[in-house]
């Protein structure tokens, strides 16, 4: 059996109602944002599959929730050979979609195994970096566990899903971080990681490159790669303080802002809802994260901390660079905004992370 | 494992991260505040640019009419091919599919593009066929940016007809769009560009209207925000007969050449034509380069109204303004006679007559009958330039008539002052003699002599040629005596009657005339065109009818007819017998006495 399934009545009792009743309230907000970008469209009916995703999501994370953590990392390494597989299964056979393949074909549903990889990479990590007992760690210590989660950043990457992949190095830094690494070796992996982007920047393809032109010079190319960042930061400026209204911004409505129900889709809310919206949903991100990272601090033992850690990394990344690159601060890569985001293995991942995170508070104080 | 683990290092990492977190989306709020309440207005009108498009509604140009009512100049629903490039995707993927969909070349798409104003659509084809029109259709998917407006486009129902009179539309040029009458107007809007047109492009232009609609991401219209009707040009009666019109054309039988008929107690224009002409709907869409450049260079300048920029010697029928002058001055009365033995030798000179026996006595009515130059070379002789000059002047020559037609040329009146200013050198007395019987420096244009055969028609008053009612002035009074007008209107009578001009002979109408013919001096053009009938004189005729109360004044020139009283005088019946409703043929003038010999004018 792993773990205790709602029995124990301390396990209710640490229940964190509050991390709960902001994620439901994000995922209602994300429904009626993608009823608002798609109800004019050709699938007007995809709210109602979001809101299904979400009922699903929350299902699992009931599931995640009442899982032992501890349970889940004895299995660590089990979890991570089966990314290892689904990776390299969704490299050999996934269908090309859009000159990509990140998809698995299961039963009608697009499955997209890097979400869960992400998931499966903060058990990994935490359950490596717990097994360590030294007050602090060098370079040398985090290399084998860092190549590790390299490996599985490199395969997503590969599809290519930079986004996705790009996830998982502030994953693997946070728990590494926490795990003791000591500052000097967080500074030299950070320029590490500068001198490999620079090392790779031959590598990437003309599409990327354009894309970092662009994001650095938008009317290079006000009609192909810097046409989403402006179309973005026009739907977010024209929504002034208060918001064109639910269902009456012209940017969104008209079809002006590029993937309004997926990766920009707080592009709508913030040109819809205005400053004022924007600000309650950064303040309930806010507090989400903040709660997560509480739990951290109350885990009862480093691999609960360090698990919370990761999943919460992953997610308060996504969330700064989601917003950031809706608000034209970074550049455009696609990477879904945790929760809101039209897409079911997103929001059946985010809501499963936030199951383990509640898991690992629900057992603060068990054996 | 252990119960208890030393989290202490965990937790003081655990609040770094926390604060890191707090200042990212500190940060975020930062970027928020600046784009949606620091720069909002500018984003809103961002949004607004992109989502609303202005369409334009043209105003259909006032129709042309005739004093009748009959359209001269209409308007036709025609379709232009718009796009606006804002909303293209893929601007380059557009125009290759336009290019292919309506078989024109990349590169004029793009050179219309060029020109564009922000968020304006650019007409990439005007009067699009149907065939056009189906395709568009057929790729509308492909090309959501692309739209099909129905606008007003100029049609010319006569054609050739009195088109340099008319004018024509075309579009505006980078020139005309710095001017300031043109203020306002987009490129590639449609302005008169010559005749009638462009004079009262202001007034038939009428206002545009536009509807501003709502359009979503491919270019497709949602919702109209926004309307303005146009406010339609108003119509403009012209006083052209389109009757009278057409028969002047015929009556040409495609001799190069023009003529104009006015009404001499007003200055109404009845018909102008100037031969070859051209087809002004050519011009409407956007003329073709190797079209304009055949019309432009054509040696029979198709594109020149002779009537008003054709400045010929006005040979013989510079008489009457001698004649009137001599009368008026006192100098000769209508019984003074001189003696013509065929020639005067004067300063040096011999001097010819028409005839080379000469015509014995002459009197001032038998001199204009015959063409008398000896008798012209007396009076002007006494006359002098200066006085010359200035009856000259004062029946309208050496400037422009003020006709409602731009770009009217002014003839030459040469006095002594203009010959030291221009050609700084003094006046011979020699020259004078010419200048009597229309040769030398005197130019005129035809509009110019049509004029002077007004200006005897009624009773010494100098109209002023127009088509528009409001370009019209008031009749000034008389400048000469009536006795003058009789004398000169005699002479003039006879001329048709018996005399040089007896092929403008009416049956029932008594016509007056004076021909005249134009030594052609121009021998650049003689190179030009070395053949026999670009040496031969210009044939004049002008004339006005009835004799009492005439209502109508005209003036025909045949360019290289030979002379006036072969080539243009049968024209000029031609017009008139139409005007008078004698079309029917008439049998020739057979035993009337012809006295003079038809080539002397």
């Amino acid at each position: 059996m792993l773990g205790g399934v709602g029995i124990d009545r301390r396990l209710v009792y640490n229940v964190d109602w509050v991390l709960i009743g902001s994620t439901l309230v994000l995922s209602l907000v994300g429904v009626a944002m993608v009823y608002s970008a798609t109800h004019a469209g050709r699938q007007p009916e995809l709210y109602l599959k979001q809101l299904a995703l979400a009922g699903i999501g929350l299902v699992a994370m009931a599931l995640a929730a009442a899982l032992d953590y501890r349970r889940l990392a004895d299995r660590a390494v089990l979890l991570y050979v089966l990314s290892l597989m689904a990776l390299l299964y969704v490299l050999g056979f996934g269908p090309l979609i859009a000159g990509t393949r990140r998809w698995v074909l299961i039963g009608g549903f697009q499955l997209q195994p890097s979400e869960l990889v992400k998931l499966a990479a903060a058990v990994f990590a935490a359950k490596v970096f717990s097994e360590f007992r030294q007050e602090s760690l060098g370079l040398r210590e985090v290399v084998l566990p860092g190549a590790a989660v390299g490996l599985l950043a490199l395969l997503i990457a590969r599809e290519p899903d930079l986004g996705t992949a790009a996830c998982l190095v502030p994953l693997f830094l946070a728990v590494a971080f926490l795990a003791g690494l000591r500052m000097r070796a967080v500074l030299g992996l950070a320029m590490a990681l500068v001198l490999s982007a620079g090392l790779a920047w031959p590598m990437l393809k003309d599409y990327q490159k354009t894309r970092i032109y662009t994001f650095l010079d938008p009317s290079l190319d006000p009609r192909g790669a810097g046409y989403q960042k402006i179309q973005s930061q026009i739907a977010v400026g024209s929504g002034g303080l208060l918001g064109r209204g639910f269902l009456e911004g012209s940017q969104a409505q008209l079809g002006y802002l590029p993937a309004r129900h997926t990766d920009f889709i707080f592009s709508v809310l913030a040109e819809e809802a205005g400053f004022v919206g924007v600000l309650l949903a950064l303040a309930l991100y806010l507090l989400l994260l903040w709660r997560m990272l509480e739990t951290a601090r109350l885990a009862r033992d480093r691999l609960g901390a360090f698990l919370v850690a990761g999943v919460s990394a992953t997610f308060a990344f996504q969330v700064v660079y989601n917003v950031g690159m809706v608000a034209g601060l970074v550049p455009v890569k696609g990477l879904p905004l945790p929760l809101m985001s039209y897409g079911g293995s997103s929001m059946v991942s985010s809501l499963v992370g936030i199951g383990l995170v509640l898991s690992v508070r629900m057992r603060r104080f068990a054996n | 494992m252990r119960i208890y683990e030393d989290l202490r290092l965990v937790q003081s990492r655990l609040a770094m991260l926390q604060a890191v977190v707090v200042l990212l989306v500190a940060g975020l709020v930062v970027q928020f505040w600046n784009l949606q309440v620091v720069r909002a207005r500018h984003f809103r009108e961002l949004a607004e640019n992109n989502r609303s498009r202005v369409v334009t509604l043209a105003a259909p140009r006032g129709a042309l009419v005739d004093r009748k009512g009959q359209l001269l100049v209409g308007n036709r629903p025609s379709f232009n091919v718009v796009l606006v490039p804002e909303h293209a995707l893929n601007l380059d993927r557009v125009v290759a599919r336009l290019a292919s969909a309506l078989g024109m070349g990349e590169a004029a798409i793009r050179e219309r593009l060029a020109r564009r104003q922000p968020y304006r659509p650019v007409v990439v084809k005007t009067d699009a066929t149907l065939a056009d029109i189906a395709v568009l259709e057929a790729r509308r998917l492909e090309l959501p940016e692309v739209s099909v407006e129905v606008v007003p486009l100029r049609s010319y129902p006569l054609a050739s007809a009195a088109a340099h009179a008319l004018g024509q539309v075309g579009e505006i040029s980078e020139r005309q769009l710095q001017l300031p009458e043109f203020k306002g107007l987009p490129p590639g809007a449609l302005v008169g560009q010559a005749g009638i047109e462009s004079r009262y492009n202001r007034e038939l232009m009428g206002q545009d209207g536009f509807r501003r609609v709502v359009v979503n991401s491919r270019g497709l219209e949602v919702a109209e925000s926004a309307r303005q009707p146009p406010s339609d040009g108003p119509n403009l009666t012209l006083s052209i007969d389109a009757s009278l019109q057409a028969a002047m054309e015929a009556a040409f039988e495609g001799r190069s050449g023009s003529a104009v008929a006015l009404d001499p107690a007003t200055g109404e224009i009845l018909a102008m034509t100037s031969t070859p002409a051209y087809d002004p709907n050519r011009f409407t869409t956007g003329i073709e380069p190797h079209e304009w450049a055949s019309l432009a260079n054509d040696p029979e300048t198709p594109l020149m109204n002779r009537v008003i920029q054709g400045s010929y010697a006005p040979g013989s029928t510079f008489k009457v303004i001698v004649a009137t002058a001599a009368l008026e001055e006192g100098l000769i009365t209508p019984q003074t006679s001189f003696y013509c033995p065929g020639q005067l030798s004067v300063y040096n000179t011999v001097f010819r007559c028409s005839t080379p026996g000469g015509h014995g006595v002459v009197d001032l009515r038998r001199a204009i009958q015959v063409s008398c130059n000896v008798y012209f070379y007396q009076v002007g002789i006494r006359l002098e330039i200066t006085r010359l000059a200035k009856w000259g002047k004062l029946m309208g020559l050496g400037s422009p008539t003020g006709v409602d037609l731009p770009f009217e040329a002014s003839g030459l009146m040469p006095s002594p002052e203009w010959k030291l200013r221009v050609l700084k050198t003094p006046w011979y007395a020699g020259e004078t003699v010419s200048v009597a019987i229309g040769q030398g420096q005197v130019s005129a244009t035809p509009i110019q002599m049509a004029r002077v055969a007004a200006f005897i028609a009624n009773g010494g008053r100098l109209v002023r040629p127009h088509f528009a009612r409001q370009a019209g002035t008031p009749l000034p009074a008389p400048v000469v005596r009536p006795e003058t007008i009789a004398a000169v209107t005699d002479g003039m009578r006879s001329v048709v009657a018996a005399g040089t001009g007896l092929r403008a002979r009416l049956s029932s109408v008594e016509v007056c005339g004076k021909t005249g013919s134009a030594q052609v001096v121009a021998r650049s053009r003689l190179e030009k065109t070395p053949n026999a009938r670009a040496i031969m004189p210009h044939g004049w005729f002008i004339a006005f009818a009835p004799a009492e109360r005439p209502r109508i004044a005209l003036a025909v020139l045949v360019e290289h007819g030979g002379s006036g009283a072969l080539a243009a005088a049968p024209v000029a019946r031609r017009i008139l017998s139409h005007f008078f409703g004698l079309d029917r043929p008439e049998p020739p003038a057979a035993g009337a006495r012809v006295d003079a010999t038809d080539t002397e004018d």
